[in-house]
């Protein structure tokens, strides 16, 4: 029997950069009411992960204090079925690979474009549904 | 940083130029890694506006953290005018032909080794270069256009370019330290333009984060 339809309501953002911050909640859908809770490095994105339990994280890499690869390593400890998108321009294949190998959901290249952020939501949501004890 | 540079930016504009080039380095070392089978390790840029009188103790300071330095210097023309400079230290030159030729090059009688030495740093130079001012160019919506990439000489680096830079003018200075992966080699990236480019730059800025709006 199909599970039921997870709708994410909590997205947290982990990027050093404002500005990027600012980028990716624009390319959120408008017609959706997330909660949007912020990070400004890897290290206040596992302690917010901790705090707000989200339903979506996007993780940028290049970042000071934890750098995302750490910082999603200590998340998917936290949590095995964290679903952690890497929004980076560190966009070398062993990149891809190294985070894959973490746990990381997937890897979107910046600056992110909305149509492939409703992609990536919506694959996220799919992912959510399928998850043991999901009805 | 003088405060009479500091107020040239704004901080939220710096912050746009600093994750711009954050994308746009980051698209220069996949460009690198699709020609060489190397792991580029990224920091966060930083942005400096420095007046041009200051530019030769900036670079001293900043280049002589590295022992002996090799420096391929770039100029680029356009909206955004100025030079790119890969610093690395003296001995990334091997490593980086071996890299590059993916063996032990045969050498030639009319191609010394230090001859190919020589090349395989500029064609690595011209990839990072090219591809990080050619993508913050993309960004910004508009279009450079290149010197052909040379080698300078450590100690002549600041009589090199800096003389064509205004002396009464300010440089902003787009610095990234990289480090390769497996080889304990660390280097700079310095993306220097002149002040013509600042108003330019404000505007394409603000365009930038505009259409995200």
């Amino acid at each position: 029997m199909q599970g039921a339809q997870i709708m994410i309501k909590k997205i947290l953002i982990v990027d050093d950069s404002k500005v990027a911050r600012i980028m990716l909640k624009k390319c959120l859908p408008k017609d959706k009411a997330y909660e949007i809770i912020e990070a400004v490095d890897g290290q206040d994105g596992v302690n917010k992960y901790r705090e707000f339990t989200p339903d979506v994280t996007f993780m940028d890499l290049t970042m000071p204090v934890l750098d995302g690869f750490k910082a999603t390593a200590e998340i998917m400890k936290l949590d095995k079925n964290a679903v952690v998108i890497i929004a980076t321009a560190d966009i070398q294949r062993k990149s891809a690979e190294h985070v894959t190998a973490l746990g990381a959901f997937t890897l979107i290249k910046k600056p992110v474009k909305s149509e492939l952020m409703q992609e990536v939501l919506a694959a996220a949501e799919l992912k959510l549904s399928k998850l043991p004890g999901v009805k | 940083m003088s405060s009479e540079t500091n107020d040239i930016f704004s901080d939220e504009e710096k912050d746009i130029l600093q994750e711009i080039m954050n994308i746009a380095f980051g698209s220069a070392t996949a460009d690198l890694a699709e020609v060489i089978d190397i792991f580029v390790e990224l920091s966060v840029p930083q942005i400096h506006l420095i007046p041009v009188g200051e530019l030769p103790d900036f670079l001293k300071n900043t280049i002589h953290a590295y022992d002996e330095t090799v420096i391929v210097d770039q100029k680029f023309w356009g909206d955004f005018s100025g030079s790119g400079l890969l610093v690395l230290p003296s001995r990334a030159t091997k490593e980086m032909l071996m890299l590059l030729a993916d063996k032990e090059p045969e050498v030639s009688f009319t191609k010394t080794m230090a001859t190919l030495e020589k090349e395989s740093l500029v064609e690595i130079g011209n990839i990072l270069i090219g591809a990080c001012v050619g993508k913050l160019s993309e960004l910004l919506k508009t279009f450079a256009t290149y010197s052909p990439p040379r080698i300078i000489n450590g100690s002549n680096v600041q009589n090199a370019f800096i003389k064509s830079f205004d002396p009464s003018q300010t440089a902003i200075v787009l610095k990234t330290i990289f480090k390769f992966e497996h080889k304990d080699l660390s280097g700079l990236l310095l993306l220097l333009a002149n002040q013509e480019s600042i108003g330019w730059l404000r505007k394409a800025l603000h365009e930038f984060l505009e259409s995200y709006e």
